[in-house]
């Protein structure tokens, strides 16, 4: 039994090795926007980033994932990286891909540490006079239910987005 | 021994689930590969079951436009059409499109194609054929195109028998979309929007479609053979002045190109062909940079593979993976908006038709009262161009979804221009003592068929002569040319308004 547990072993840091490398697994230590289109379904969110104003302030993990702090960070990715590996697996996601609650409260958390200066007041407004309609955000509404087309723009859509760069349609 | 037996455990509980992720993503990878391979298919293959072998996702799902099988009888549901058709063959026999598979089908068996006994006979030319197959830019290639568009419909009955297929839109080398008909190249050359070199990708996804969802017309192009000289009804699109109502009117007032007089009001008439693709650009769906493929091909997921569908058809059937890609909302919301737009379309155009086919009753009724040339002139103008209107907006049977403001707003006119007609009409009929005279009844297909005199049991008699006889031996001689391909018609059952 102990050479079976230990060929096991042999056998699981294999399987790992080569899940390791045909998943790229490594690419997603890194914050580089471009590990995103691994997955060719986020071509549009990159190239429509690409071609926004924030491709030179903030990067898809700077809006999408905690920026508090550290763990925090690597905390989401791994849940997310679990999440995605089980819906690739299964097939268990929709053809249309929406913002997760949970992912929402980020993006606005992130949207508000930026532009702390610019939504300030509204913070403190929206803390005396709450009559709120979302209680997942912060603020009680999502920004981009005002500002539609940032930055992805409003027209999100593997063959109508302008400027997709590798769309195949075969 | 125990903790052998637990690490071996923990082992196999972290090795399955790591194979099943290290499989899904090999099989990804593999089935995308497979997809973006281009094989090799021979030069002028007709038949979509042999492009089928490589793309068996595509194949399958253009054979399922099969379902749209439902035979709805236009001329029964408004029979006014018929007598504003008087003396046209869409007044014999007028149905709703079925799918791309019944497309050479529907054109063999309508009554509107007539009963020729060999391959000179008539009624048609051999323009008919050219949207409904993928023998077409074949026979083209092989014969000319001048030759092509010269002669009888039956001339090709033997060599046209594969249904709109693949090699209709895609190159088959490479598999791109190309335009296999050279009238749409000529036709954005003279509207000038568009340069044949500046067209992307995006744009053949809608041009593709726009080689036959478009208006176009007969042109009588006369031409020499070796020494013989011949005529060809060229198919023809009349966009030089413009895609709209008022431009294609002007462009054939221009030279008083007529379709055909008609035989009640002797009006010179204009029949419009579903202007599908030049409505469409008006829409705020093209302008926001959507093509045809994205709504009535949308993407559709089959494991790790997104292909996109060949099941043309109705965006309603995929709410979810069409509108929904954009749009916020729910399929009911999207349903009960695209009836609503629906039911504004056809309120219009049942005011049209029963305006229009009451002044061509009228009019035929001023001639037999004695009418001059000269008084009828004005009002005959004005049919025509009501006319014409009207069809422009609803023979094209998704402009009103396409464009809803442009539909109605050339709706509107057309109603404007048939009522302009039948106050000149009175006027003349005043004058010859017609001034009560109420146009006849045309409630029922029965009726209207019988007021313009028309003997429907006859042409039905012919057809299935025809359809016993000559159809069935231009698909043995096709079969023996080793052009048609039974799997194309797997199933067909005859189905018509008439049978």
């Amino acid at each position: 039994m102990k050479y079976i547990a230990m060929l096991s072993v042999i056998v699981a840091l294999g399987v790992f090795a080569n899940l390791v490398h045909e998943s790229q697994m490594l690419s997603y230590l890194s914050s580089d926007p471009k590990v995103c289109v691994n997955c060719h379904t986020m071509i549009t969110h990159y190239e429509t980033w690409q071609h926004s104003s924030h491709r030179n302030r903030a990067t898809c993990i700077d809006c999408h994932l905690p920026r508090d702090s550290f763990v925090n960070k690597m905390l989401a990715k791994a849940r997310d990286g679990y999440n995605h590996s089980v819906a690739m697996t299964f097939k268990t996601y929709g053809p249309n891909l929406r913002v997760s609650t949970d992912a929402a409260r980020r993006i606005q958390d992130n949207c508000i540490s930026c532009h702390r200066e610019v939504v300030s007041q509204m913070l403190a407004n929206s803390a005396l006079y709450a009559k709120v309609a979302d209680n997942t955000v912060q603020m009680g509404r999502r920004c981009w239910e005002c500002h539609r087309g940032l930055p992805h723009g409003t027209m999100r859509n593997l063959s109508a987005t302008q400027n997709n760069f590798t769309v195949k349609v075969f | 021994m125990k903790k052998s037996s637990i690490v071996f455990a923990l082992c196999v509980l972290a090795i399955v689930p790591m194979v099943l992720l290290t499989l899904s993503i090999r099989e990804n990878k593999a089935e995308q590969q497979a997809m973006t391979a281009v094989p090799v298919i021979k030069e002028g293959e007709t038949r979509a079951s042999e492009w089928g072998k490589h793309y068996p996702r595509q194949y399958d799902t253009y054979m399922q436009t099969r379902k749209s099988d439902e035979i709805a009888d236009v001329l029964k549901q408004d029979p006014a059409l018929v007598v504003m058709w008087a003396g046209y063959p869409f007044s014999k026999d007028y149905n709703k499109p079925r799918g791309h598979y019944y497309a050479l089908e529907d054109n063999i068996n309508t009554l509107r194609t007539g009963a020729p006994v060999d391959s000179k006979t008539g009624p048609l030319p051999t323009a008919c054929w050219t949207c409904k197959s993928p023998d077409v830019p074949r026979l083209i290639k092989r014969d000319g195109e001048m030759e092509f568009f010269t002669g009888k419909w039956a001339k090709y009955g033997d060599e046209v028998v594969n249904p709109i297929g693949c090699g209709d839109c895609h190159d088959n080398k490479t598999m791109k979309l190309t335009l296999t008909r050279d009238y749409l190249k000529r036709a954005l050359e003279a509207e000038g929007r568009l340069k044949t070199a500046d067209i992307t990708h995006q744009d053949m996804r809608s041009l593709v479609c726009a080689q036959c969802h478009a208006e176009y017309y007969f042109k009588k192009t006369d031409w020499e053979d070796k020494g013989e000289k011949k005529t060809a009804m060229v198919v023809t699109f009349p966009w030089s002045k413009g895609l709209s109502a008022e431009n294609m009117e002007e462009y054939y007032d221009s030279y008083n190109f007529t379709d055909w007089t008609h035989q009640l009001s002797k009006t010179p008439m204009l029949k419009a062909q579903h202007p599908d693709y030049e409505t469409f650009v008006t829409g705020v769906h093209s302008r926001n940079g959507l093509a045809c493929a994205d709504c009535h091909m949308p993407y559709v997921r089959e494991g790790g593979v997104k292909y996109s569908s060949h099941k043309v058809g109705s965006p309603l059937d995929n709410i979810a993976n069409t509108c929904l890609n954009c749009h916020k909302g729910t399929e009911k919301e999207f349903r009960e908006t695209v009836e609503k737009k629906l039911a504004r379309k056809n309120e219009l155009a049942k005011l049209a038709t029963d305006i229009l086919a009451k002044a061509h009753l009228e009019a035929a009724k001023a001639w037999s009262a004695g009418a001059t040339e000269e008084e009828m002139k004005p009002a005959l103008q004005d049919i025509r161009h009501g006319q014409w209107r009207w069809d422009y907006a609803v023979a094209g049977h998704g402009a009103f979804f396409h464009a809803p403001e442009e539909t109605l707003r050339v709706l509107a006119g057309a109603i404007n221009k048939g009522q302009d007609a039948r106050l000149k009409l009175r006027i003349v009929l005043a004058k010859y003592n017609a001034a009560d005279f109420v146009a006849q009844d045309f409630s029922t297909k029965e009726k209207a068929q019988a007021l313009v005199g028309m003997d429907h049991a006859k042409l039905v008699e012919e057809k299935k002569t025809f359809l016993n006889t000559l159809k069935q031996e231009w698909f043995k001689k096709g079969e023996a040319k080793g052009l048609y391909d039974p799997e194309s018609r797997k199933d067909m059952v005859l189905k018509t308004s008439y049978n």
